[in-house]
């Protein structure tokens, strides 16, 4: 009986140091990952400060009109067109409105 | 063979493992459980040095999100002199690699201090190099840098922020105790060789970010604006320029752009005169603009109908012992010809009808002489004296403008007051405050100031502008498809050496709205001392004409000649 109570004890003693163990090993796993966390954020940051950048309206105008050779539509070259029963809102509109509009005046909108 | 001295090694083997496990076990407790807590802050205090620095500043966006200024982390170089054997070869090391002068580094190195910065804010490259060199005394520490990725653009009214991330001009000032992240300490930490330094849990001790503002700005909007006021300032060889585009409905402002522009990422060598906020900073005698407001008044008074008849005296007319002239002969006209044609007897007769108070008081309704108190900072009130310390001519001159300090923001306020049918709205800049989860701590919605006028005088103020446009001096700002209500202003500085009217400095303007019947946009052109023509109908029209008719398209706004097709919406 003592020695399986002594078993017993011991057995529990080295079941609380390797869960002491294991929870430095674990935090250090945390440690890890948080850090990665941290980077892939800072490399999220870049890369959306490279993306505002690159979509920079005088960017892409500059890219347009040298590199494409597109031109700003000139007067009359632009039509909008309203569905029936849509009328011009007060407030306004959002990019994808405006986007619309201007497929409308293309005639690639079919609905 | 018997049992006895087998079964007594065993457990003397037995007792000897348990005794040493034991021992094992017991400095193990020891040094895990019971002195953990004490041995922890022991290597602390031997390893770690406290180090405060702050959170990331918030971004700041357009109406559709775009970014406009954020932070990204760029590494930093610090140095412990009290761990250096040896700086001079530390400082060999480290000045091929950050670029500074080996003597400056050794300086800095030698210093009797725990902590000192070598390089701040260095190339992401550099930050590796030094990582990779792994030098004694010397770590690298991540902190912000403000990007503005757009360069110049909205640069006057984002400003900058400086080294430490403080907001130093423009929102970026105004709004920083939201932008600033949190400030919290951060444990520097040596490894078990002590031989590099890094913050000891660095996730969790990132602080947080600063709040993110939205702003009413388009980008799209504020593009057009600065690339037309650009060519408008170069082709004009004009000192400088303004241009503000308004919500009239709301205050909103959706572009401000002023020339010179400036590179806010790159603000070191430029002087305070390159970045300051003329659309409000800057006071100018706005001229024939102010006409408006005075007509504004006569209608509001019913002292004039727009079809009053005035004599335009054949250009010349006397007021205490000057001479006003008109630039042109007019004899009997009415009162909308009064403003189509700009013509200063005309107003000048219209501000002695109202009188000095009724005068008075219609400018201060209109917003001149106090600020707009849009969020931005170093807005000032302009200059408009009260009557009792106005001189003999003052009533004559303030009809036609002069004798009165306003900025370009005031009178675009005003113009934007007649489009929204004589109700003026508060201007903005900022719509959104949220934090970094994304949650609103903040809404700005449009405030109203005042009503300046009745509806029905700024309807027939709407038509008596639109005259301007169609028939008047402001021909060159006509939008085809697209009625235009403005008036042009050309107004002489003052000489700064004579202190009388400069007779080759002017300030050319258009101030406006469009379209007239049910506004989008109210809008200012400003060019200070054009070269050669310098008349507002000359210089600044064209240029709002170039702007309204490429925001009206980008907006999707129709024309009057908006095609409207029926589509078979029930065949699909």
């Amino acid at each position: 009986m003592k020695t399986v109570t002594l078993v017993a004890g011991v057995l529990l003693v080295f079941v609380f140091v390797w869960e002491r163990v294991d929870v430095v090993r674990l935090g250090y796993q945390i440690e890890r990952l948080k850090t990665q966390k941290v980077l892939l954020e800072r490399k999220r940051d870049q890369l959306q400060v490279k993306f505002s950048a690159l979509t920079a309206p005088e960017r892409i105008a500059k890219v347009a009109t040298e590199k494409l050779g597109l031109v700003p539509p000139q007067q009359g070259q632009v039509v909008m067109v309203h569905l029936p029963g849509e009328a011009p809102s007060l407030s306004l509109p959002s990019v994808e409105q405006v986007r619309l509009a201007r497929h409308d005046s293309t005639g690639r909108v079919s609905e | 063979m018997t049992a006895g001295p087998s079964r007594g090694r065993r457990y003397v083997m037995l007792l000897l493992l348990l005794c040493g496990f034991s021992v094992i076990l017991f400095r193990l407790v020891t040094l895990q459980v019971l002195q953990e807590a004490e041995l922890t802050a022991k290597a602390d205090r031997q390893h770690q040095k406290t180090v405060s620095f702050e959170g990331a500043r918030g971004m700041v966006s357009d109406r559709h999100g775009k970014v406009l200024a954020m932070n990204v982390e760029v590494p930093s170089v610090f140095g412990v002199p009290t761990l250096l054997e040896s700086p001079s070869t530390v400082a060999r090391h480290l000045a091929p690699v950050l670029h500074i002068r080996r003597d400056e580094l050794e300086r800095k190195l030698r210093q009797d201090k725990s902590f000192v910065w070598l390089a701040r804010k260095v190339e992401p490259e550099q930050g590796r190099r030094m990582e990779q060199l792994s030098l004694d005394g010397i770590g690298v520490m991540m902190e912000g840098q403000r990007f503005y990725p757009k360069g110049p653009l909205l640069a006057h009214v984002l400003g900058f922020s400086g080294m430490d991330g403080q907001g130093l001009e423009g929102l970026e000032r105004r709004y920083d105790s939201h932008l600033l992240g949190e400030k919290r300490v951060t444990v520097l930490q040596r490894d078990a060789l002590g031989r590099t330094v890094f913050p000891k849990g660095l996730a969790e001790q990132v602080p947080t970010p600063g709040h993110a503002l939205t702003l009413t700005v388009d980008e799209v909007i504020q593009y057009i604006a600065e690339k037309e006021l650009e060519e408008a300032v170069t082709h004009s060889r004009a000192k400088s320029g303004t241009i503000i585009v308004m919500e009239p409905q709301s205050g909103a402002i959706l572009a401000m752009a002023v020339s010179p522009r400036f590179d806010p990422n790159v603000v070191a060598a430029l002087t305070p005169d390159r970045w300051r906020n003329r659309a409000l900073t800057d006071t100018y005698e706005p001229g024939s603009t102010m006409k408006m407001v005075v007509a504004a008044a006569a209608l509001e008074e019913k002292v004039m109908t727009p079809d009053s008849m005035v004599f335009g005296e054949y250009g010349h007319m006397g007021i205490a012992n000057t001479t006003i002239h008109d630039h042109d002969k007019l004899g009997w006209m009415t009162f909308s010809e009064v403003i189509q044609k700009s013509s200063n007897i005309g107003a000048v007769k219209t501000g002695m009808a109202l009188g000095e108070q009724r005068l008075y008081h219609y400018l201060q309704a209109f917003g001149f002489g106090e600020r707009t108190e849009i969020d931005l900072p170093g807005e000032v009130s302009g200059l408009l004296k009260a009557p009792k310390d106005w001189g003999g001519r003052s009533l004559a001159s303030i009809s036609m403008g002069q004798e009165v300090g306003v900025t370009p923001l005031q009178m675009v306020s005003a113009v934007a007051t007649l489009a929204n049918g004589g109700v003026m709205m508060k201007p903005y800049v900022v719509s959104e405050v949220r934090n970094q989860k994304g949650r609103l701590l903040k809404e700005v919605l449009p405030q109203v100031k005042r009503r300046a006028v009745s509806q029905d005088t700024a309807r027939t103020m709407t038509t008596m502008l639109e005259g301007v446009v169609t028939n008047g001096t402001g021909t060159k700002a006509a939008i085809p498809g697209f009625r235009v209500a403005g008036k042009t202003g050309t107004a002489q500085k003052i000489d700064s050496r004579t202190g009388a009217y400069s007779s080759t400095q002017f300030v050319g303007s258009f101030v406006g709205y469009v379209p007239a019947e049910s506004p989008r946009l109210a809008m200012i052109v400003v060019l200070d001392e054009p070269q050669g023509e310098a008349w507002g109908g000359a210089v600044a029209a064209p240029v709002f004409r170039r702007v309204g008719e490429q925001v009206l398209n980008y907006l999707g706004v129709s024309r009057e000649d908006t095609v409207k097709i029926a589509l078979a919406m029930k065949d699909h």
